[in-house]
């Protein structure tokens, strides 16, 4: 890891972030509110919610799990993409509670820094990024990806990676990046 | 004095390095303003009017009200009180929207707000909002896409002071046009854009008494708190602005937004923290936008290609209230030597919202006016435009009569044609295939400022070795987190892993705007200044307090190199670490602050500071399916010393992705009928994805430019931008004969193309 | 979004059972299924849907794709688009569908999206999804914003007064080539319906979009045999290189014999207010040669009734480029 930058201010840790208990009251004040049980990162989260809640609202509010990023909401952009049962898929179009027994993963569970993913690393290394806004979603593509019957041209990976738009354009190190991980996969399976 | 030694083997200025901020990125532990959570925290969705023109004659909440978990739904009767904010140029108080939310009953722009809903969730807010009734009394929207100047003064009034719109004269351009052996004339038009960063702009507001504390990705936070102040009719100290992570915003989150001050006033009203989140239709409607071009060029040159008058008119639309200029003229009277020349500009209200600045603004429009007729003028001539480009550089800036601070863009040309292979072009529309496409290559040139912006930094060395960095200035994905770093560990040995960078914050040393590309040069001083004093200031704890092995020297005697602190006479390997040198005096830490002066406002300057670029661009054409791709781009770039050239490259990179979007992609469409943009999504809206990404190639020519500062950084974020839809429209004429000089260029327009295989 | 119950369906008999309470199966449905939700989902957030109740169809046992034993293929009603683009027999037999499928949207969309789903995919229409704009296909009788407004995505085939809106689905351009057959269960029992008559054209009713009525649950979808020898293909032509909705498309299939074409299925997307199959191209290639003549004779005749608006004139000849064009590359690999 490099670095030691924080990413709240001094201040920013003094407020507490909302408890379990003020949650459930906050979810119960709707009257419309169902009880859905979500597996999210190898966690069980019982929960009660508005029935409209799409999955990402969900992660982000309820969950506060906050990597998964609403960038549309219309399944337009890709910032929100999380798997379903390993595959990737928009969360802004998905109704939290019809996700229930399913195992959802976000950018949360891929790796953590220290613990990163070989994607994420090689999109630190690649510089793969600029702003970080979309990056979660590239990644949960990209992972998803490398298990997807996508040819080994870059041409293949740009036409796979195009369900997430990255507004700062740093189209070429994502591919770069990508690409990179695959070919040492391919080594290390040749090796 | 004491000798403070940059140690270069070490530094990483220049050196290739990953983002320090990047693992936080890449986990989604980087919080982004919406990534906050609070206690007790309600959601807030505004109300859009759906008139562009007229009046809000009745609003009927009474429904939205009685929703579950409704707290409240406000309007103009009960949104409490909210000053218009004061114009403060050029550091201060800056609003393109400067009207207060909600303030009167008239519509002026589709998408104005006319009522704010909170509610406990999400879902009941945005269900609350859209149960409000407004009834409006509606007039015709004038989005008329044909731009005529308004009648205006000479001198007019903008956003960021009084401009006389005869922008630069010089000679008699008339004259010289009427005589000239050869002429171009011809207008260019660039549609209205929208940002579109992926990043929704948005605003958690929270009030503490009289204490006012929001998070905000904001381009400019000090900015926002004296706009915020103001609006709130509060002492600038009792209101805190935090960014810690800007999702981007090209210039759409640089100045503060209506939503901003609803979501403050809501969280006053309620007495808890509110979080405002726009929907992507809002972002088309009322963040800002690259306003609407039309520019009239005149090119008057001789039969051997040297200008002889040079001649731009043009205008921008706006909306009824504001003062945005789009300054399409900034580099027409310096880019080329001509005897004879005239800019002037108009501009032209319409119902629409209110432009703000867009990467790049007024140059990036401005020069694909310029540089494609430079282009038409190449090809009426018949030489080769890289010649043309060559034959017209001017020595000096002869728009301010002053030298060029470090201008190397004849170089640019010529390190672009060798890597592009630019001399094997045939300059015959059509002649160049490959693989059944025919091939367009096209090229451009751009420039755009460089300065600084006032700033100030602290820098703290601490007894684990560790240094923090303190400026108020943003991240916008720029890097600036890891050039901070890299100047402080240029500056004082501590390795970058062991640099604690801070910034996105008021309660910190002011910082420079994220905008006009001026974070990295105006940075540079003031953070080296904070070092300096930081080192000096551990020299003096050296010389001074108890525990110190250099007790009985002066500050004179001592030297600071690689992170020790030594006395000359002994030599660095007899030395002592900062971390023991602070332990043995039982210190945490000592720090220094810094300081540097802006350069945009001084009356006189000296020198003409600006960087430069190129791009050449290869398109392929398949008229069997009218797909036209551009293919290969060639950029370089005279960006002054390079910092960082892992983020450099990748900004140019993501620059030039832009252009292909501007040149092929973007446009915001305001419905004629009702005058909303009506493309206000992102499928309809159409930004290049992966699959439009061209190859690219990008040199830096890296000459310091110690004008600007010591380092000799200029920043490079909107030069990329800046030329790449000449380029790409004149590769398309290459390739198509077609020649468009109204972006973007469509199916439509190619299907025209005679050149059939 | 206007709240709603969200209602589980374990067998067919409990979802046709609860939606046959619907008031409708066309636009302003009270009560809808929702398998992966792409569509409903995001005109729900725009308000254009508002169903109080959903029925959740994804747990129903319509997610096979299974070869028939007269060498058809039938595809459940909630396979994934990205499952039936990568399927064996697909890929080997019905090439078009898969280039269709993966021509389509995103990855992302393409793992939720279901056969059903995109047979029944709504029109792009900015107005359409725009509550504030008039618009005869989501409210009857209030006008149609897109002729007198922006057009340009629009239909130019099968177009009335009273709408324009041009059906967005890749899948189904090549199953109108592919002459799927729609299987339908509902309150009365069991039906087919071929693609070229479960697509309504807009007429004076542009709400009514299908032959659906309360209670019909698309079950499975299935292909006849490939006709032996044929070869297919499916080209889009669009503003972006990747992930938008068509601006015009060709499905084709051919079989040649010797240079001649002996049998032909062409289909257009993204001009035709339904996925729009022409006979008349067919007529034009079937006892031809492939040759550029016949190909530009066929595009002629497929555009022949073409109606343009305002700002789509372009895609007449678009979509004469993309037809002989495609023609040209599947008789050029057969």
């Amino acid at each position: 890891m490099a670095g030691l930058l924080t990413t709240a201010g001094p201040a920013i840790t003094t407020l507490a972030q909302r408890s379990e208990k003020a949650e459930q009251e906050l979810s119960a004040a709707t009257k419309d509110a169902i009880p859905v049980t979500l597996h999210v990162n190898g966690q069980k989260h019982n929960l009660r919610i508005d029935p409209r809640t799409t999955l990402l609202d969900c992660l982000r509010e309820h969950l506060h799990l906050t990597g998964s990023k609403k960038g549309c909401d219309h399944g337009q952009c890709g910032a929100c993409t999380v798997h379903v049962n390993g595959r990737r898929m928009n969360s802004c179009l998905c109704l939290a509670a019809m996700y229930q027994g399913d195992e959802i993963t976000t950018i949360e569970g891929v790796g953590q820094p220290g613990n990163l993913h070989p994607i994420q690393e090689a999109f630190v290394a690649h510089d793969a990024y600029q702003c970080g806004y979309c990056t979660c979603g590239q990644i949960m593509s990209a992972v998803a990806l490398l298990s997807e019957p996508v040819g080994p041209e870059d041409a293949e990976v740009k036409e796979f990676m195009s369900g997430n738009i990255c507004r700062c354009g740093a189209y070429q190190n994502i591919v770069e990046a990508i690409q990179s991980v695959r070919q040492s996969t391919n080594r290390q399976k040749a090796g | 004095m004491p000798t403070i030694t940059e140690t270069a083997t070490t530094s990483p200025i220049g050196r290739q390095t990953p983002r320090i901020d990047g693992p936080f990125k890449v986990s989604g532990t980087a919080m982004y303003a919406s990534d906050f959570n609070f206690t007790g925290l309600l959601f807030a969705v505004p109300v859009e009017a759906t008139i562009a023109n007229g009046k809000l004659q009745k609003l009927d909440a009474s429904e939205a009200e009685k929703m579950p978990g409704v707290r409240a739904i406000f309007h103009r009767a009960n949104i409490g009180k909210i000053f218009r904010s004061v114009l403060q140029p050029p550091n201060s108080g800056i609003a393109d929207e400067r009207r207060p939310p909600l303030a009167d009953d008239v519509i002026r722009y589709y998408g104005q707000y006319v009522a704010i809903a909170v509610a406990d969730t999400f879902e009941a807010a945005k269900a609350a909002a859209d149960a409000v009734r407004a009834t409006y009394t509606k007039d015709k929207p004038n989005v008329n896409l044909d731009l005529q100047p308004e009648s205006e003064p000479e001198a007019v009034e903008t956003t960021h002071g009084r401009l006389k719109r005869l922008q630069s004269e010089r000679g008699d351009p008339d004259k010289a046009f009427a005589s000239a052996q050869v002429k171009v004339d011809q207008t260019y038009v660039t549609p209205a854009e929208t940002h579109n960063p992926i990043e929704l702009q948005g605003t958690i507001a929270m009030w503490d008494g009289q204490m006012l504390t929001i998070y905000e990705e904001s381009q400019a936070v000090f900015n926002l708190r004296s706009v915020l102040a103001q609006m709130f009719g509060l002492p600038k100290e009792n209101v805190r602005v935090i960014t810690k992570f800007v999702g981007s915003g090209f210039g759409s989150k640089l100045w503060p937004w209506t939503h901003c001050a609803l979501a403050c006033a809501a969280a006053r009203q309620l007495g808890k923290p509110v979080k405002l989140v726009l929907s992507r239709r809002m972002m088309f409607q009322s963040v800002g936008h690259r306003p609407r071009t039309q520019q009239r060029v005149r090119l008057g040159a001789t039969n051997e290609g040297k200008l002889v008058s040079l001649m731009q008119d043009y205008l921008n639309d706006l909306d009824i209230l504001g003062g945005y200029h789009e300054n399409c003229g900034e580099s027409t009277s310096y880019f080329y030597s001509v005897p004879n020349l005239r800019v002037h500009w108009g501009r032209t209200r319409r119902n629409i919202a209110s432009p703000t600045p867009m990467r790049g603004p007024g140059a990036v429009p401005g020069l694909f006016a310029t540089e494609s007729a430079m282009n038409e003028l190449a090809d009426q001539l018949k030489i080769d435009p890289v010649r043309l480009r060559e034959l017209n550089e001017p020595k000096i800036d002869e728009g301010k009569g002053i030298p060029f601070s470090s201008r190397h863009y004849l170089e640019c040309l010529q390190r672009g044609g060798e890597r592009f292979g630019w001399a094997n072009r045939n300059a015959e529309v059509g002649s160049m295939k490959r693989d059944g496409s025919i091939l367009g290559w096209g090229m451009s040139g751009a420039a755009w400022i460089a300065g600084r912006f006032p700033a100030q930094a602290s820098v703290e060395l601490r007894d684990d070795g560790s240094a923090r960095v303190a400026c108020g200035t943003q991240d916008i994905g720029t890097g600036t987190y890891t050039i901070l770093a890299q100047l402080v560990s240029d500056k004082t040995g501590v390795p970058l892993n062991k640099i604690e960078v801070v910034l996105g914050d008021t309660s910190l040393p002011p910082g420079p705007i994220s905008g006009g590309s001026l974070v990295t040069g105006s940075i540079v001083p003031a953070v080296f200044d904070a070092a300096d004093n930081a080192i000096t200031s551990l020299l003096t704890v050296a010389t001074t307090e108890p525990g110190s092995p250099f007790g009985n020297r002066t500050p004179d005697d001592l030297a600071f190199e690689a992170g020790r602190v030594f006395a000359k006479a002994d030599g660095l390997a007899k030395g002592v670490s900062v971390s023991d040198l602070l332990r043995r005096t039982n210190m945490r830490l000592v720090t220094g602050s810094g300081k540097s002066e802006g350069t945009l406002d001084e009356k006189k300057p000296k020198v003409s500071m600006h960087s430069y670029c190129c791009h050449f661009v290869e398109v392929t054409w398949q008229p069997a399916t009218a797909r036209l791709h551009v293919n290969r781009v060639v950029t370089v770039i005279d960006g002054g010393r390079i910092i960082n050239p892992l983020a450099g490259r990748n900004q140019i990179e993501g620059a030039v992705v832009m252009g292909v979007g501007m040149a092929l992609l973007e446009h915001t469409i305001y419905d004629p009928q009702n005058g909303a943009p009506i493309n206000s999504n992102l499928a309809d809206y159409l930004m290049a994805v992966n699959a439009d990404a061209p190859l690219m190639e990008v040199h830096f020519l890296d000459y310091p430019d110690t004008d600007v500062n010591p380092l000799g950084a200029r920043g490079i974020g909107e030069i990329g931008l800046a030329g790449v839809a000449a380029a790409i429209t004149a590769a398309t004429y290459h390739a198509t004969g077609v020649r468009v000089r109204e972006l973007p260029i469509r199916i439509e327009d190619l299907l025209t193309s005679s050149i059939l295989a | 979004m206007k709240i709603f119950e969200l209602t589980r369906a374990d067998d067919p008999r409990q979802a046709i059972a609860a939606a046959a309470k619907a008031n409708t199966a066309q636009q302003g449905a009270d009560i809808r299924f929702i398998a992966g939700g792409t569509n409903l989902v995001d005109y729900m957030k725009l308000n254009v849907e508002t169903p109080r109740q959903l029925v959740d169809v994804n747990h129903l046992p319509f997610d096979k794709i299974e070869a028939l034993p007269d060498g058809g293929l039938s595809i459940g009603a909630v396979v994934r688009n990205s499952d039936l683009a990568y399927h064996p027999i697909v890929r080997k037999n019905y090439a078009v569908l898969s280039e269709a499928l993966l021509s389509g949207a995103s990855p992302q969309l393409r793992n939720m999206a279901t056969t059903a789903g995109n047979l029944l995919q709504r029109t792009r229409c900015m107005y359409f999804r725009d509550t504030a704009m008039p618009c005869n296909k989501r409210e009857p009788g209030s006008g149609c914003a897109a002729i007198t407004g922006v057009n340009r995505g629009l239909a130019i085939l099968g177009t009335s007064e009273h709408c324009i809106a041009s059906n967005p689905s890749d899948m189904n351009v090549a199953l109108a080539a592919l002459e799927a057959t729609i299987h339908i269960s509902g309150p009365k029992g069991e039906r087919s319906v071929t693609i070229g008559d479960f697509h309504l054209l807009p007429g004076n009713t542009p709400n009514r979009e299908t032959v659906l009525e309360p209670g019909d649950l698309i079950t499975h979808v299935t292909l006849p045999p490939p006709s032996p020898g044929n070869r297919s293909l499916y080209l889009k032509l669009r503003d972006r290189a990747s992930f938008e909705f068509a601006l015009a498309s060709a499905a084709v299939v051919i079989t040649a014999d010797g240079g001649k074409i002996t049998r032909a299925r062409v289909a257009l997307g993204g001009v035709g207010t339904k996925p729009w199959r022409s006979m008349e191209a067919e007529g034009e290639l079937t006892g031809q040669s492939a040759t550029q003549a016949v190909f530009q004779k066929a595009a002629e005749a497929a555009l022949r009734d073409a109606k343009p608006q305002s700002q789509n004139g372009f895609k007449v000849e678009l979509a004469k480029r993309c037809l002989v064009h495609a023609l040209k590359l599947v008789t050029q690999t057969a």
